[in-house]
């Protein structure tokens, strides 16, 4: 044991928190999975496969898969063409306004398509906004059927929200693409599209796959949205409905298992196609020739594209406001009268002041769970050469390529008749589910300080007398400080808004979160819709608070986080 | 004033012996160089001293005391790091306080000491800076405070000087050394750079693939080298290959070119090794044809190659007949005596060549 230590350089207390954190991705990461895997193989008769012959067979599940999958490729491609101009409009010129014009780009990221799904129903529902105005105006003389069987809206919203995602990831393969490697196709004679098609494109497309996945996975997997838009046929609706009896129905697992099969396949692909090695790019020439100057002309082009986007991706989370102002909103344009008595409702009504409260606890008790995880795991990652370690990476890693649901799912299946059941006390998972899942954003924030932080001033520390916990404490987190607290405000911040956790685990009204608390509210007919929106709308403040924080911890490298 | 011995240290670095069976004795209170060219392992070594590095042979000795499980905070080493790695948070009063902070130092002591290291290497008006407002040379010389105000038994300088520009590296060489000799501390100096060692130095350990190759002072290392390489990576030499013709009071060689006489030869040869004879460039006399050639030993003829001036000296290759190119340096040059192309006759005298053995001893 002690020539083990010494080998790889731990110290006892080194050895206790491994031990630890590989005691934590079992119990909560890979026993889950393995449960939910051997019940979709595995019937009182051994190993069968069929579930997914039922699966494969019956109309009604594949045309929910391909629904599912449609969405996916569909949200993927839209903001692919959202963001490549915008991408080259941002990175090659230079005009007055950019950060700002920036800021408004990524500001979609920020509002949970959750929430702007309530005001896409209050405008574009059969008799709601939009469509009154036309017909005041005019234009049609039917009400025109925006959002069909639910489809467009769940594509609409989560292209709006994920845009910003491609984009961050666009901007920063872009910027790395050496303008001498541009020049030199030119010089040769490629210029245009041709040039973009030869030698841009083929250099951005790992950063394209790294966005592209996120994107895909985010939106083949979106539970919030279609619950609320009232669209049931995809598979992680049917999911959810599952939960409930999946002793009496195990459909549940082996639609798990799916979803878990196409997002390792969509993941297999894009590496494939990425070729596995990103490409190294030579020493940079003169990087001031990557953005020039635009034309008065091209400037109020941009803008003008700009704005738009902004506007069109506004608009559900505007409806969510003026929702959350109407004293009564029915059948009008925009509401007749306002009020604010909603806001004051939110912190005096028992099932919303409960999940504020209960938010608050949770999400803060996952924090710090993330940040000793994260700095951890960051730790063993960047600092020390533990045996596993590239598993131990993975295991930090997955949650980016799990959806939530799944892992969701997977607590309240294995943990089920445990003293941790989700039926009989769901905090303990609802917080370790909101830790697993945004751990990846934390590790990778802490990582990218460590690597930041030359080993050598640690070594400097200790060799002017510092044990290894003071040099920690003095040295390594005041220099990893702003990455932590970055790290931290994101945990926080996306926890609160956690939507698949909370809906699928939380099962009582007293354990409600935010989150659920507004979904449950939603389908109260009275005054639910507007209290919902007015707590949807404190989320959101809530959220650009803490990602404006964050942003500013980070400085720049704020797109780092949302990369495969 | 402490002494560092290494008793048949090695350390494994991934796949190759980074140090191996390396033994050494450094007095106490001198100022001790590790030389040798990048990835010879004077860096492992010198990790190993600091403790950063568990040997995972042999032992590390200071003042006879075993250092084998002693943490490198408990070890009393001062490192002064390549890159300086001054904390970026803290002023560099704070930079240079904290090892006396770890030692619990009176706030009055401490305020004393600091001054006087910053005095030492001339910071005192910049205490209130931070890291990223000073020069190179600047963060290096607090970089040699904060390790000198410690007062450790020992201080480590892993390539110090590497960063800088080579004007103020010539500088700092002499302040070190002047530290040195007033503090009267034992050192341990890290480089690749032989000027640096050759002027700084009392003892020198050549180094080569984990090993040394050869201990000595400055002067012992440059005028008897024992091997080709050492003689090649201290300053520069001409390698004429040859075989031994007669070992008695002069050792004679037949090389490609002729008999070559030599009055220096390593230890221990006898009659038929492969040997190299070693011609230092500046013993190398160019004798221009039209002058009557004295009666003097080893004159071989060649073509003039090439001719470079360098202002206070002028360096003059020659090929010689057998295709051999010789360098020969004239310092403080005449004006130019022979043209590219010119036959000239070089000259060494028998006291100026050394015999060393062609193969390598531990290859």
């Amino acid at each position: 044991m002690t020539s083990w230590l010494k080998r790889y350089d731990l110290s006892p207390a080194n050895a206790g928190f491994l031990l630890l954190l590989w005691c934590f991705f079992i119990a909560f990461m890979l026993y889950p999975l393995t449960y939910v895997f051997s019940n979709a193989f595995f019937t009182d008769k051994g190993f069968s496969l069929i579930f997914f012959k039922l699966m494969l067979s019956s109309p009604d599940y594949t045309v929910i898969l391909a629904n599912s999958i449609n969405v996916g490729l569909v949200v993927t491609l839209l903001t692919t063409l959202l963001s490549v101009p915008l991408v080259f409009l941002f990175v090659r010129y230079e005009f007055a306004g950019k950060g700002l014009l920036n800021g408004l780009i990524l500001i979609p990221l920020v509002l949970p398509p959750f929430v702007g799904a309530i005001g896409m129903r209050q405008l574009l529902a059969r008799f709601g906004s939009i469509n009154l105005l036309l017909l005041y105006l005019g234009v049609t003389d039917q009400p025109i059927d925006w959002l069909g069987a639910g489809f467009a809206g769940v594509v609409l919203l989560e292209t709006l929200h994920l845009y910003p995602v491609m984009y961050l990831n666009l901007a920063a393969a872009l910027a790395n693409v050496d303008p001498n490697l541009e020049e030199a196709g030119r010089n040769l004679g490629a210029s245009g599209f041709k040039l973009f098609r030869t030698v841009t494109f083929p250099l951005m497309l790992p950063g394209y796959f790294a966005g592209a996945i996120i994107v895909f996975i985010w939106a083949f997997t979106e539970l919030g949205t279609p619950l609320i838009l009232g669209y049931r046929e995809l598979i992680a609706v049917q999911i959810f409905n599952m939960v409930t009896d999946l002793h009496q129905n195990p459909m549940g697992y082996a639609l798990v298992v799916a979803v878990i099969v196409l997002t390792l396949l969509f993941f297999y692909v894009s590496k494939r196609l990425i070729g596995n090695k990103g490409y190294e790019m030579m020493g940079r020439g003169h990087l001031a020739s990557a953005a020039r100057p635009a034309s008065a002309f091209l400037t109020v082009v941009i803008y003008a594209v700009v704005m738009a986007i902004s506007a069109v991706s506004l608009i559900p989370h505007l409806g969510v406001f003026f929702t959350s102002i109407a004293s009564r909103w029915f059948l009008s344009v925009l509401p007749g009268e306002y009020t604010f008595k909603f806001y004051r409702e939110v912190f005096s009504h028992d099932i919303t002041l409960l999940s504020i409260k209960n938010s608050l606890f949770f999400s803060a008790l996952s924090t710090m769970i993330d940040v000793v995880l994260g700095v951890t795991t960051a730790y063993f990652l960047t600092r020390k050469r533990v045996p596993g370690r590239d598993v131990l990476d993975a295991f930090a890693m997955l949650p980016l390529a799990l959806p939530g649901l799944v892992m969701a799912f997977g607590y309240v299946a294995a943990f089920s008749a445990t003293p941790l059941d989700a039926r009989i006390n769901p905090v303990p998972l609802l917080v370790v589910a909101y830790a697993v899942r945004r751990l990846p954003y934390m590790v990778r924030a802490v990582c990218a300080g460590f690597q930041q932080t030359s080993v050598a001033l640690e070594e400097a520390a200790m060799n002017l007398g510092a044990s290894p916990m003071k040099t920690l404490f003095q040295i390594t987190f005041p220099l990893v400080f702003a990455n932590l607290v970055a790290g931290a405000v994101l945990c926080f911040s996306f926890a609160m808004l956690e939507v698949s956790d909370s809906l699928i685990l939380a099962l009582k009204q007293q354990d409600y979160p935010i989150t659920k608390a507004i979904y449950a509210l939603l389908g109260r007919i009275a005054d639910g819709p507007y209290i919902a929106s007015a707590m949807g709308m404190l989320g959101l403040v809530l959220l650009a608070v803490s990602l404006f924080v964050a942003s500013r911890f980070f400085g720049r490298r704020m797109g780092e986080l949302f990369r495969a | 004033m402490v002494s560092v011995k290494f008793d048949r240290v090695a350390k494994i670095l991934g796949q190759s012996r980074a140090v191996d069976g390396l033994s050494l004795e450094i007095k106490p209170g001198e100022l001790f160089f590790l030389l040798g060219p990048s990835g010879c392992g004077k860096t492992t070594a010198l990790r190993l001293a600091a403790g950063f590095y568990v040997p995972d042979e042999g032992k590390i000795f200071f003042n006879g005391r075993d250092q084998s499980g002693i943490a490198p905070h408990k070890r009393n080493t001062g490192m002064v790091f390549q890159n300086y790695v001054l904390w970026p948070h803290m002023d560099v009063w704070n930079n240079v306080a904290y090892g006396l902070k770890m030692r619990r130092v009176s706030e009055e002591e401490k305020k004393k000491r600091i001054g006087l290291a910053l005095k030492t290497v001339q910071m005192e008006a910049y205490a209130e800076r931070l890291p990223n407002q000073l020069s190179g040379g600047q963060q290096q010389r607090v970089a040699l405070a904060r390790a000198l105000v410690i007062e450790p038994d020992v201080i480590l300088l892993d390539e110090p000087l590497s960063n800088l520009d080579a004007k103020l590296r010539i500088e700092m060489r002499a302040q070190i050394k002047e530290i040195h000799q007033k503090i009267a501390r034992t050192m341990i100096y890290v480089t690749h750079d032989q000027a640096e060692a050759l002027s700084m130095a009392d003892r020198i350990a050549v180094m080569r693939q984990g090993h040394i190759v050869q201990v000595g002072t400055p002067r012992q290392l440059y005028t008897r080298p024992e091997s080709a390489f050492v003689a090649e990576f201290i300053g520069r030499t001409n390698l004429l290959p040859g075989r031994i013709e007669e070992c008695a009071d002069l050792l004679t060689v037949r090389t490609q070119v002729g008999l070559i006489g030599a009055s220096n030869g390593v230890n221990g040869m006898a009659k038929g090794d492969l040997v190299f004879c070693s011609v230092r460039p500046e013993s190398v006399r160019l004798l221009v044809s039209e002058e009557p050639p004295p009666k003097l030993t080893n004159q071989l003829t060649g073509e003039v190659q090439n001719i470079m001036y360098l202002g206070d000296s002028e360096q003059y290759s020659v090929r010689l007949a057998d295709g051999t190119l010789v360098r020969a340096v004239e310092y403080n040059p005449a004006p130019r005596r022979a043209e590219v192309g010119d036959c000239v006759v070089v000259q060494v005298d028998a006291r100026d060549v050394m015999v060393l053995p062609r193969e390598e001893p531990g290859d």
